[in-house]
């Protein structure tokens, strides 16, 4: 068995076994450290199942805050004494025959289903289209007459539009409106490629699949001769000329050329194959990450000049680095890009829940005027009459005093 | 790659032991602790299926259950202390004011 079958089985186990022992435990508080060690294991199974940026919010949310929450009002309550009677409630046995019932049914179905054969549809294939034609001018690009792209210059690079697998007409039309080019074009499921136009006079259109992750850079060669790109080592001698990638055919696309992490384009060029003419030099800024992982297209294209001339200019192709199935970057660019919406929903959501444990635990305090007219009436009210009829018992004026209304005598004393 | 029925069987257990600790215990915080427990079970069965698809709605399902398992963690709590407050007792066979 496998090293994940194994730590599946131990990891498992003691998950199992701390939800047994929170179920059965007296103290509050063991059943509360219970509750962490199954929430730790139920973390690492994320990670075995690819999901780390989970394993890590489960960790930091779950045993971090809630259970330190949980922690805090079982010491503040003080309910982690066990109490004297039994701790189970008088639902126990049918309680267990439910449960035993729910496991049998679950666990029949689990069986019969088949999940393990279930398998997601490919992804989509994904279309962009690249315009590396010299004489063509700005074109609008229409997929089944449905426009993509309007305006695209030379040198530009649409962005990856996500179709459903078929057959489509891609339309080349100009800014006077007529189609220059039209072409079928086959998608097939879970492709990813470029639409590349190039070619002097009337533009061809090359479909280039963009594989990622292959790492290395592809040289496609749209110029009228064959070209090689090669690394001048040395400017002074010829012989430290590295050919990088030799004698590409015009329309043909190489095989990756692997890159060195720390490679310097400056003294990277791409020559003419039969004269060994340089036509175009690279620049040191060449946005290209080999130690990034990155996969690219070098595409040589002609360029018109002004004067009528017929130039060679090099654009690159940048295959996206998908990023990680389930790594951060990954789970925030779902996020960001289809739940925006429930996220502000949570958001408010934990704002009303904040607002509504401040309102359930506050406890209201009398205004302070109203405790003191309260407390004063009750310090005075008995106290009153016996203090104004001992004054006018003993040092008040006796004419004015009808003894029958004084109390008897002794009435203080009762 | 380990079949994905084996984490399922998995949070289906974890989730039956949590849902008979809301069932059996007499103790409030030990019935929303049980609670917990069955959220959790939830979650391993949605990352586990978001792994067979291939697809990582499954883990945004998962991150919103945390957040409002979170919000749900703070309400409860506050309640069960504003009950004990009043009663001095959380176990649930005695707060019974609602009963006609």
């Amino acid at each position: 068995m496998s090293t994940e079958v194994w730590l599946f089985i131990l990891v498992g186990a003691i998950a199992v076994v701390a939800a047994v022992m929170l179920l059965l435990s007296q103290n509050a508080v063991h059943a509360a450290l219970f509750l962490i060690v199954n929430m730790g294991c139920i973390a690492f199974l994320f990670l075995l199942l690819n999901a780390p940026f989970l394993a890590m919010v489960q960790i930091a949310v779950y045993a971090g805050a809630i259970m330190v929450l949980f922690l805090f009002v079982i010491m503040l309550l003080g309910a982690e004494r066990p109490g004297g009677r039994s701790p189970f409630g008088w639902l126990a046995p049918g309680a267990v025959v439910l449960a035993l019932i729910f496991l049998v049914t679950v666990g029949v179905a689990l069986s019969q289903g088949g999940i393990s054969d279930l398998q997601a549809p490919p992804a989509h294939p994904q279309l962009r289209v690249a315009h590396y034609a010299a004489d063509a001018g700005p074109l609008d690009v229409r997929l089944n007459g449905a426009g993509i792209a309007g305006g695209l210059t030379h040198g530009a690079v649409h962005e990856y539009e996500t179709l459903p697998p078929g057959e489509y007409l891609l339309e080349l039309v100009t800014a006077d409106g007529s189609v220059l080019l039209a072409e079928t074009l086959s998608l097939e499921p879970g492709q990813r490629s470029t639409a590349l136009i190039q070619g002097t006079g009337t533009p061809t259109l090359n479909l280039v699949s963009d594989e990622a992750g292959a790492g290395g850079l592809r040289i496609f060669n749209a110029w009228s001769d064959p070209v090689s790109l090669v690394d001048f080592a040395s400017e002074l001698s010829d012989e430290d000329t590295i050919v990088l990638a030799g004698d590409v055919a015009r329309g043909a696309l190489t095989e990756p050329v692997a890159v060195a992490d720390d490679a310097d384009f400056s003294t990277w060029a791409i020559i003419d194959a039969a004269s060994t003419d340089v036509l175009v030099r690279m620049t040191s800024g060449l946005p290209f990450d080999a130690a990034g992982g990155d996969s690219a297209t070098l595409v040589v294209a002609p360029l018109r000049r002004f004067e009528g001339t017929l130039e060679a200019t090099v654009g690159l192709l940048l295959t996206p680095t998908e990023a990680g199935f389930g790594s951060p970057a990954d789970i925030g660019l779902k996020l960001f890009n289809q739940y925006m919406l429930p996220m502000q929903i949570v958001a408010v959501l934990l704002l009303v829940a904040m607002v509504g444990a401040i309102v359930l635990t506050h406890r209201p305090k009398v205004a302070p005027e109203l405790e003191r007219a309260r407390l004063g009436r009750r310090r005075v009210s008995r106290p009153l009459t016996s203090v104004i009829a001992s004054q006018l018992a003993t040092d008040g004026d006796a004419d004015d005093v009808d003894p029958a209304a004084l109390p008897p005598a002794g009435a203080q004393e009762r | 790659m380990l079949q994905t029925e084996a984490y399922v069987m998995l949070s289906m257990v974890l989730f039956v032991l949590g849902a008979m600790g809301v069932m059996l215990r007499r103790n409030a915080i030990l019935v929303f602790m049980s609670v917990e427990l069955m959220l959790n079970a939830a979650n391993l069965a949605l990352v586990a299926f978001a792994r067979q698809w291939g697809n990582t709605d499954g883990h945004l399902f998962v991150f919103f259950v945390i957040t409002v398992a979170a919000a749900e963690v703070a309400v409860g709590l506050a309640l069960i202390v504003a009950i004990f407050r009043t009663r001095h007792n959380i176990n649930i066979d005695e707060l019974n004011q609602l009963q006609g």
